[in-house]
């Protein structure tokens, strides 16, 4: 369109990218991801240090937690999800608009961990789907964070429109 | 033979209530038929010698197989004179129904609705016998003994494809919920007032609390809070498990604070095998307890603030506990769940860093207290949201049986490690702070004065720290030391059956109590002589203390209720269990 060595062409040449669209947005949506405030037990503390000075997990976007699920998009099941919380927590899931995703933290949640009786649930994937799980018990701060990593990279793969 | 005064004053009252009586572990255990029981709590309140102001606990042991099946306990204790006394009343599974004690403590009535939930014996003239911990439309009572522990089998080769389909078709049941029930606030619906409902997904209630409010305009009618939402059967748990290895559940409990559910269980226990545990092991205990508390007041004083609006002082308290992580993540290697104190002493000796790193927090803090004092003690938001917000008189206090902080507050003198030292600490010099006013404001005070009581304890204990064993040395308890294990056939069995099968406890109930960070905690274990458990009752104190909230609530406004629940600093884990 502009001849090679015009003005144009150079600031063409300097300021615009080619890529898929699914691309550009997964990159913009992994950087922002707004975690929802929903501590169930133990992890929950470890999943408020990873706001805290020490592990800061605005360094890679996603300190936005947020108390409503309706302005989350990341809800890290942190703890024990036990039988009177099951209607709670899928309502809450509904909820949340999409795209989501979910963060099963913990040995708990991934599992039922130690707890393996009349009151927990064997694991929050029967009840919400999950994307990623992390072991631990509960996880240190510093698990937490790679799994916030693999989400990461999920979200930057999957499509805009899922 | 005269045993205790108080049973020899229960026989001369009450001449034909008492079904025998005797000595537990230096506590008077007094058997009583059950229906002289309202008039005896009565008369143990109100009888000037005797004063047991505070029922501690009610709970109730399943005996099965024996006859009859049930006992229903009544802890007593006198803030005053610091005495406990344990009242059981023998229930039949056939007539399971017992007179109320709410008349005479309103404390049992949470108390008494678990038994009902766990255990399912009524009580007569109990106002509001619902469920509590479980949810209302299940028909079962999870902690009789025989009711199976659920829970699903672990997936082998053989069974993994029925376990799936058992997985993939799981639903929850399903029912018609009807909004008025559901806040149980049936039949109060008065014109004028609104029904808002708070959790069990809320920022600031501390977890997964939920708490119904009426309210007229902004003033609260009536709080009341909905537990269970974390019901994790951790007591029934702990009956499937050996002795050791029911240390790790206690962790669970109350989360913020794990090694003081870790001393109060092994406490219990070594009572029952009747262990003396090396000064050593004691010192250790108690520094690891008051760091403990020292986090756990972080947590409470960060959200406390944050809840109120102040962003950075979380940001200072969460600073500062991650030293107190390090610290136990340096001795144990975990940074929570530590279960580094178990039965016999503490699990392993103390890293050779451990006494510089404490020294290094023990120089540090007492500025960074400053520091948060700064922020708040003056600070003109904070106290307009925290002064004469959540009143309760001294007496509600007691009647409602809250201990801890919040008791203190009142200024009730009672601090467990004062009145019923354990692990030594009557060898420490600390003072108890106590407040005036009963409200917000001075709980925050004096917490943060017990911080620094505890930092006085730290280092006293350090100083005085005492070389020798860091457990005991008794070989059916503790395992055998590596060197004579390879080396004597006879340490390597006990090792082996120490490790697969346990060590069996001799019968008999023992209760602990210690100073958790939210108030006293007890420990009653019950054993059968198996390895295991026949019963492991926890006292919560965070559970015992959210019932004042409808009364700190009352008549305040809404935005209140925020302040008065991060001043109780409930802890869900140990509410619901």
């Amino acid at each position: 369109m502009f001849a090679q060595g015009s003005s144009e062409h150079d600031a063409l040449r300097h300021h615009v990218m080619f890529g898929k669209l699914d691309e550009a947005v997964g990159w913009a949506r992994k950087l922002s991801i707004w975690p929802f405030t929903f501590g169930l037990a133990c992890c929950s503390i470890e999943m408020m240090s990873i706001v805290m000075p020490r592990y800061d997990l605005a360094r890679f976007g996603g300190e936005v937690f947020r108390s409503s699920p309706r302005q989350a998009d990341l809800m890290i099941v942190a703890g024990r999800l036990c039988q009177k919380m099951v209607p709670v927590i899928k309502r809450l899931h509904d909820q949340m608009p999409e795209p989501k995703w979910v963060i099963s933290m913990g040995a708990c949640a991934s599992s039922g961990g130690v707890f393996n009786n009349y009151a927990v649930v064997q694991g929050v994937d029967r009840v919400i789907p999950v994307d990623v799980y992390v072991p631990g018990c509960p996880p240190s701060p510093d698990a937490l964070f790679h799994g916030i990593l693999k989400l990461q990279e999920k979200i930057a793969k999957s499509p805009m429109r899922g | 033979m005269l045993l205790s005064p108080v049973i020899s004053e229960i026989e001369e009252r009450f001449p034909d209530a008492v079904l025998s009586a005797e000595l537990r572990f230096g506590d008077p255990w007094v058997f009583v038929k059950k229906q002289h029981l309202p008039g005896l709590l009565f008369f143990l309140r109100s009888a000037p010698t005797l004063r047991y102001d505070l029922l501690f606990d009610v709970t109730c042991i399943d005996y099965l197989p024996q006859l009859p099946r049930f006992v229903v306990l009544y802890h007593l204790v006198s803030t005053s004179n610091g005495s406990k006394l344990m009242l059981a009343v023998p229930v039949a599974e056939e007539d399971p129904v017992l007179p109320t004690a709410t008349e005479v403590f309103r404390t049992a009535d949470w108390l008494e609705r678990e038994i009902y939930d766990q255990f399912g014996i009524t009580f007569t003239g109990h106002k509001d016998l619902r469920r509590i911990l479980n949810p209302d439309h299940w028909t079962v009572h999870p902690l009789r003994r025989d009711f199976p522990l659920g829970g699903e089998d672990v997936a082998f080769t053989h069974n993994q494809d029925t376990l799936r389909l058992q997985a993939d078709t799981w639903t929850e049941p399903q029912r018609e919920m009807n909004v008025q029930d559901y806040l149980g606030l049936t039949g109060e619906a008065k014109e004028g007032t609104m029904i808002i409902n708070i959790g069990p997904q809320h920022p600031s209630t501390h977890g997964v609390l939920r708490v119904a409010l009426q309210i007229e305009g902004e003033t609260v009618l009536r709080a009341v809070p909905h537990i269970g939402y974390l019901h994790t059967g951790i007591e029934k748990s702990a009956e499937h498990l050996i002795y050791q290895q029911a240390v790790t559940v206690t962790d669970r409990l109350d989360y913020l604070a794990p090694l003081s559910n870790n001393l109060g269980y092994a406490l219990a226990v070594e009572q029952l095998l009747q262990l003396d545990i090396p000064l050593r092991a004691q010192y250790v205990r108690v520094i690891l307890a008051e760091l403990t508390r020292i986090a756990s007041h972080l947590v409470w004083l960060g959200t406390h603030a944050f809840e109120l609006g102040a962003f950075s002082v979380i940001q200072y308290a969460f600073r500062e506990r991650e030293i107190i992580l390090d610290i136990f993540e340096e001795l144990s290697g975990v940074r929570m769940m530590t279960s580094f104190i178990n039965i016999g002493g503490i699990r392993t000796d103390l890293t050779p860093e451990f006494g510089t790193r404490v020294r290094g927090f023990l120089a540090l803090f007492p500025e960074k207290l400053a520091e948060y004092e700064n922020m708040l003690t003056d600070n003109k938001i904070w106290i307009e949201r925290t002064r004469g917000i959540g009143r309760i008189s001294a007496e509600e206090a007691l009647n409602l049986g809250v201990t801890g902080p919040v008791l203190r507050s009142t200024g009730v003198k009672f601090d467990v490690r004062r009145t019923f030292p354990y692990s030594g600490y009557e060898r420490f010099e600390f003072d108890v702070p106590t407040g005036t006013s009963g409200d917000v404001y001075d709980r925050y005070l004096l917490r943060i004065e017990e911080m620094r009581q505890s930092l006085r304890i730290i280092e006293q204990a350090l100083e005085g720290l005492p070389s020798g064993p860091f457990r005991t040395d008794n070989r059916k308890v503790t395992l055998p030391p590596r060197e004579e294990m390879e080396a004597v056939m006879e340490q390597l069995i006990h090792h082996f059956l120490l490790v697969s099968r346990g060590f069996p406890v001799p019968e008999g109930e023992a209760c602990s109590l210690v100073e958790s960070p939210r108030g006293a905690l007890g420990f009653l274990v019950s054993s059968d002589g198996s390895p295991r458990p026949r019963r492991m009752r926890v006292r919560a104190p965070s559970f015992v203390n959210l019932q004042a909230l409808e009364t700190m609530c009352k008549g305040g406004l809404v935005a209140d209720v925020i302040s008065i629940i991060a001043g109780l600093d409930p802890l869900m884990g140990e509410v619901d269990r």
